[in-house]
């Protein structure tokens, strides 16, 4: 236990790990017995601050790799010169944790800080759940918006108010095998993935890959998975240039033209023989872990699991095939949920946890992520980071959900984009009528009334 | 689990098993031994899945986590469960546990026995109506009412309280029906001798009432504990400070660094097995006897 | 323990039961004689604590529910608007309405055959008085004093694709994986055997305590009739137990109705939502999709299931009598 049972040092407990003392927990327990026995049933008590007045509350949804990273950065922050108690709490990724986000802010005795993907910020701003940032307070701390790539800080924003603080950017890239890339013609002078610029090159890549191997050539897992074939998709439909928006009440905006386009492109390219249409995710990694395909395409969070493997290990930016450079991308924020009853001396600590743990992203770009914080890129640590270095430029062209309440990353949105998706790659289903089944997913969405409006 | 338990099996072989058995299997040996061969595969098909997680739970990682359909992979070890008592959360939720299933029980049993006895003696006007409805809410089952019940612990500032997790539970509308089961089965002369000595109705209740009821409010109260210490609906939703959650809540929802730990989970799912199967191992008759009169409704 | 102290305020501080502060006891018990003047009994005020908390944490639920169910309101902190029969006509049309109702309707078909059937069959067998009672009441019951996690967390295991006891099992019989959780047609099946596994305990105690108090007057006539033992299990023994299996039953079938708690935990109503209840539905919509308005109107058709399986077997009840 994080215990200092003898001459307690100046320097606070490093509290990462959601570490509870037998001193917390007598004084809590007893506090909350007595606040229910005594003060009558409707007296509210043990809010979070009265279990440890001084441990900033955190939340976030990292296990394994990332999750041991975030303990490692809380860690470091905690035990700075003016550090400070944190209990972390970790919640499973996805909707559960997002759930769990809500409903503690709209109970009023939510977490100081909590992690969110920017995808998701338009589903917890405008409803009030989550606090303004001081922008004012956070540079005193060192933290200013120019130090954010603007199409992340794009996202930061509700009614032109900032609401998240950008942790990191995570795109959706390709990883390759550097012998067989080279094997099979597809690296330029430097060593590095040569741009691809059209689906034939792509198509083309995918075929040498295969020789090379002489197996598969790339791989990609999204049987029953619920995020995937949307990655891959919204990757694609990007780079067409063609506008995709989700106005309340419906219909979806999107160019149905560009979106049968990419589909069909993503059935050609996944065709069965070159490239496997059924790998599932978990599939797909140990495929390329065990060699029997020379690419693979994920989210750069992987890259640990990857990198452990010894292969020679490439990775770029999602190869751009169509008219315009972009890439898929999502972003791990920090956020404030919303608190009844903020202690301003908390608050700021909260803001100099974030301010802290931004500069900290170091750190974090071991995990693969790209830095949010565009300091950290310049350094020359990061530019050392290999292959990190080499999809840094992805966070220029992010390009994220489509903003609306249900969207983003582990919503109910991407898992319904996914089904149609799924069934076209397949082959149970045409383009056409995956790209129709999608709309109509999507209008759906639309037509419920908006709850956080 | 089997030392514990020893005493129990010479105490508590039923008087009425030697006379049962020949009732419904007779003297023949066949019958005899197909039901026995029955009742051990039974038997080993129900432990199977404890044996399984306690051999887990006594695996390092690695073993626990290497292929194979021994459940012992390699050397025994605590490690797990030391792993998981120096992290203190099962503690905690342990602890929230017993606080919240105990103050559901006793602010259950006093309020439902209380109302009980005056629905089953009482005159007063109004006693028919409030009856009829306590009986009508038997029908309602308390999981439909998560979304208005946040709502109003919303209105109440409650969420993330001990209040709000254990006043909604302390509603009992079957209690108060077995209860008053009870209570109409009891004759009054007792009761009214006791009035006519002067004995206010309180007294009446507590001195004369009570002790002649205590089979049956035992029975309540642990049932009710039972349904609380396992309650994870209404828990889950009204809580999301994980100081304040209860075991399964926390188990549930609150996750490790490191990601799925086989051996630990183990260790954390029997250390929160652990309290109530130790007081079933002391209390069993006792137990049984307040599902089986409880779960019938008295009847 | 009656008190002969004469009437008065004395009468209560005489041996009286520790329990209740003194200030209480004498208000009560004034309030209990001045109700016990004109009708002898205990007064409204022995009501009044459950009416309160039947009125606070359940009527006004009920109530406030179906307002809820006839307005838009949010998670999110805005303002709510009345929105008449939006939400039910919504709600009608909305296939994962349906599709969980009908998950609910299988799981509880599902669970509720093997977790009366078995029951029995375990009931009758340990009341055959084989050696070991303990034993055998010991393993049939714990599992019912399991938390749901714990038991989902075993049984996660268990399940495991590739470590787990049950494909491992498979394995040594040279039989494929199964995807125990994971695949559409499987999961449900896995769902309702963890269930028999864990709450079997209660109805097998129901029963037992019905086979416990059945009369053996019968029995011996069987036995003068040289009956065998089936005979005297089909002939005596069930029909005997025919009411009781009538209410396992019944109670058996509500508690299935509610089913959301091991689901929601090993599952979350995946894949694809093959396995979500429809009080999984409620909590999707509510929390995660903050549309408490519509959840609200969710619930009260799911109270309305609930209420015509109830009225259902009430009437069927009524009729084995």
């Amino acid at each position: 236990m994080f215990t200092h049972p003898s001459a307690p040092p100046p320097t606070p407990a490093s509290g990462a790990g959601a570490a509870l003392t037998r001193r917390r927990l007598l004084r809590h327990g007893t506090a909350a017995a007595g606040a229910v026995l005594a003060a009558g049933p409707l007296s509210g008590c043990a809010s979070p601050a009265a279990a440890d007045a001084s441990a900033l509350s955190v939340w976030d949804l990292f296990q394994g790799g990332d999750g041991m990273l975030m303990d490692d950065m809380i860690k470091a922050v905690s035990a700075g010169p003016e550090g400070f108690e944190v209990q972390r709490t970790i919640l499973d990724w996805g909707p559960s944790y997002y759930t769990k986000l809500a409903m503690s802010a709209a109970g009023g005795r939510a977490s100081d800080v909590a992690i969110m993907h920017l995808s998701r910020l338009a589903g917890y701003a405008p409803g009030g759940l989550l606090d303004p940032f001081d922008l004012d307070l956070l540079a005193e701390f060192g933290v200013r918006r120019q130090d954010f790539a603007p199409a992340v800080w794009a996202r930061t924003q509700h009614d032109s108010t900032v609401f998240a603080i950008p942790l990191d950017v995570h795109p959706f890239i390709v990883f390759y095998d550097k012998e067989a890339a080279d094997k099979a013609g597809l690296l330029d002078s430097s060593g590095e993935l040569a741009p691809m610029g059209s689906p034939d090159a792509l198509l083309d890549a995918g075929k040498a890959l295969a020789e090379a191997t002489g197996q598969k050539g790339i791989l990609f897992g999204h049987v029953t998975d619920t995020a995937q074939t949307w990655r891959q998709f919204a990757a694609l439909y990007a780079q067409t240039g063609a506008a995709f928006s989700l106005p309340d009440g419906g219909p979806p905006r999107i160019d149905v033209d560009a979106a049968v386009r990419v589909v069909t492109f993503m059935q050609q390219l996944f065709d069965g023989r070159t490239n496997p249409n059924n790998l599932d995710y978990y599939g797909a990694l140990a495929g390329f872990l065990g060699g029997r395909g020379g690419m693979v395409m994920l989210g750069e969070w992987e890259l640990p699991t990857l990198k452990k493997s010894g292969i020679p290990l490439g990775a770029a930016p999602f190869p751009q095939v169509f008219d315009k450079p972009a890439v898929y991308t999502d972003s791990h924020a920090f956020v404030l949920p919303h608190q009844k009853n903020p202690d301003p001396a908390r608050r700021r600590r909260a803001h100099r946890y974030v301010a802290e743990m931004v500069k900290q992203s170091l750190t974090w770009a071991s995990a693969g992520h790209i830095p949010a914080y565009q300091p950290v890129l310049a350094e020359p640590q990061y530019a050392a980071l290999d292959p990190q270095s080499s999809y840094a430029g992805a966070a220029e062209v992010a390009v994220l959900d489509p903003p609306n309440w249900f969207a983003g990353a582990g919503s109910n949105f991407q898992n319904r984009m996914c089904q149609p998706l799924q069934s076209a790659l397949l082959g149970n289903t045409s383009a056409e009528k995956a790209v129709r089944q999608m709309v109509r997913e999507a209008d759906a969405l639309l037509r419920q009334p908006n709850p956080v409006a | 689990m089997s030392a514990t338990a020893t005493p129990l099996r010479s105490r508590r072989r039923p008087p009425s098993a030697a006379g049962a058995s020949s009732l419904l299997l007779g003297h023949g040996r066949l019958p005899r031994v197909l039901a026995g061969t029955a009742l051990a595969v039974l038997t080993a098909v129900w432990l199977l899945p404890f044996v399984w997680a306690v051999a887990t739970s006594l695996q390092s990682e690695q073993d626990a986590a290497s292929p194979g359909l021994s459940p012992v992979k390699g050397a025994l070890t605590t490690e797990a469960y030391r792993h998981i008592l120096e992290r203190g959360n099962v503690t905690v939720w342990a602890f929230n546990s017993f606080l919240i299933a105990g103050l559901v029980t006793l602010i259950t049993v006093v309020v439902s026995t209380l109302a009980a006895y005056g629905f089953s003696r009482g005159t007063f006007r109004g006693r028919r109506v409030l009856l009829a409805l306590t009986l009508a809410a038997i029908l309602v089952p308390p999981q439909m009412l998560i979304v208005p019940l946040f709502e109003q612990m919303l209105l109440f500032n409650l969420v993330d309280t001990y209040a709000a997790v254990i006043l909604p539970q302390v509603v009992a509308p079957m209690m108060v029906f077995i209860l008053r089961r009870f209570f109409d089965a009891v004759p009054r002369e007792l009761e009214d001798a006791a009035r006519v000595d002067g004995a206010s109705e309180l007294r009446v209740f507590l001195s004369v009432v009570l002790p002649l009821s205590r089979p049956i409010v035992a029975a309540v109260a642990i049932f009710v504990f039972i349904g609380a210490w396992n309650n994870f609906l209404w828990p889950f939703i009204v809580t999301n400070d994980p100081d304040l959650m209860t075991l399964p809540v926390g188990l549930a929802t609150v996750k490790d660094a490191f990601g799925i730990q086989y051996a630990q989970s183990m260790a954390s799912a029997l250390l929160a097995a652990l309290p109530l199967i130790v007081v079933f191992l002391f209390f069993q008759r006792r137990i049984v006897d307040s599902v089986a009169t409880t779960g019938l409704g008295g009847s | 323990m009656t008190t002969t102290a004469p009437a008065g305020a004395d009468a209560v501080s005489g041996p009286a039961p520790e329990r209740t502060g003194g200030l209480r006891r004498r208000g009560l018990g004034r309030i209990g004689r001045r109700g016990g003047r004109t009708s002898h009994g205990p007064g409204l005020v022995f009501v009044l604590p459950f009416s309160l908390v039947f009125a606070v944490f359940l009527v006004w639920p009920i109530l406030h529910g179906l307002w809820m169910s006839f307005t838009d309101s949010s998670l999110a902190l805005r303002d709510t608007t009345f929105v008449g029969f939006d939400n039910y006509a919504e709600a009608f049309g909305d296939p994962d309405v349906w599709s969980s109702l009908g998950n609910t309707v299988v799981f509880t078909a599902l669970s509720s055959v093997p977790l009366v059937l078995i029951a029995l069959a375990m009931a009758l067998l340990v009341h055959s008085g084989i050696a070991g009672q303990w034993v055998w009441r010991l393993a049939f019951f714990a599992p019912y004093l399991l938390p749901v996690t714990v038991v989902t967390l075993i049984w996660t295991w268990l399940y495991q694709p590739e470590l787990g006891l049950a494909n491992q099992f498979l394995d040594t019989l040279g039989v494929g994986p199964v995807g125990w959780l994971s695949d559409e047609s499987v999961a449900m099946w896995s769902i309702a055997a963890l269930t028999v596994w864990w709450t079997v305990g209660f109805n097998f105690l129901l029963y037992l305590a019905a086979l416990q108090s059945l009369p053996s007057t019968s029995y011996e006539a069987a036995a003068l009739d040289g009956a065998g033992a089936w005979r005297r299990l089909w002939s005596i023994t069930l029909p005997q137990l025919r009411r009781t299996t009538a209410l396992v039953a019944m109670l058996q079938i509500l508690a299935s109705l509610k089913v959301f708690d091991q689901i929601y935990i090993l599952t979350k109503g995946g894949p694809n939502g093959s396995t979500r209840p429809v009080l999984e539905y409620v909590y999707d919509v509510g929390f995660t999709g903050y549309r408490l308005g519509y959840a609200s109107a969710v619930s009260y058709l799911f109270f309305a299931l609930v209420i015509v399986v109830s009225l259902v077997q009430l009437r069927l009840f009524r009729q084995e009598d």
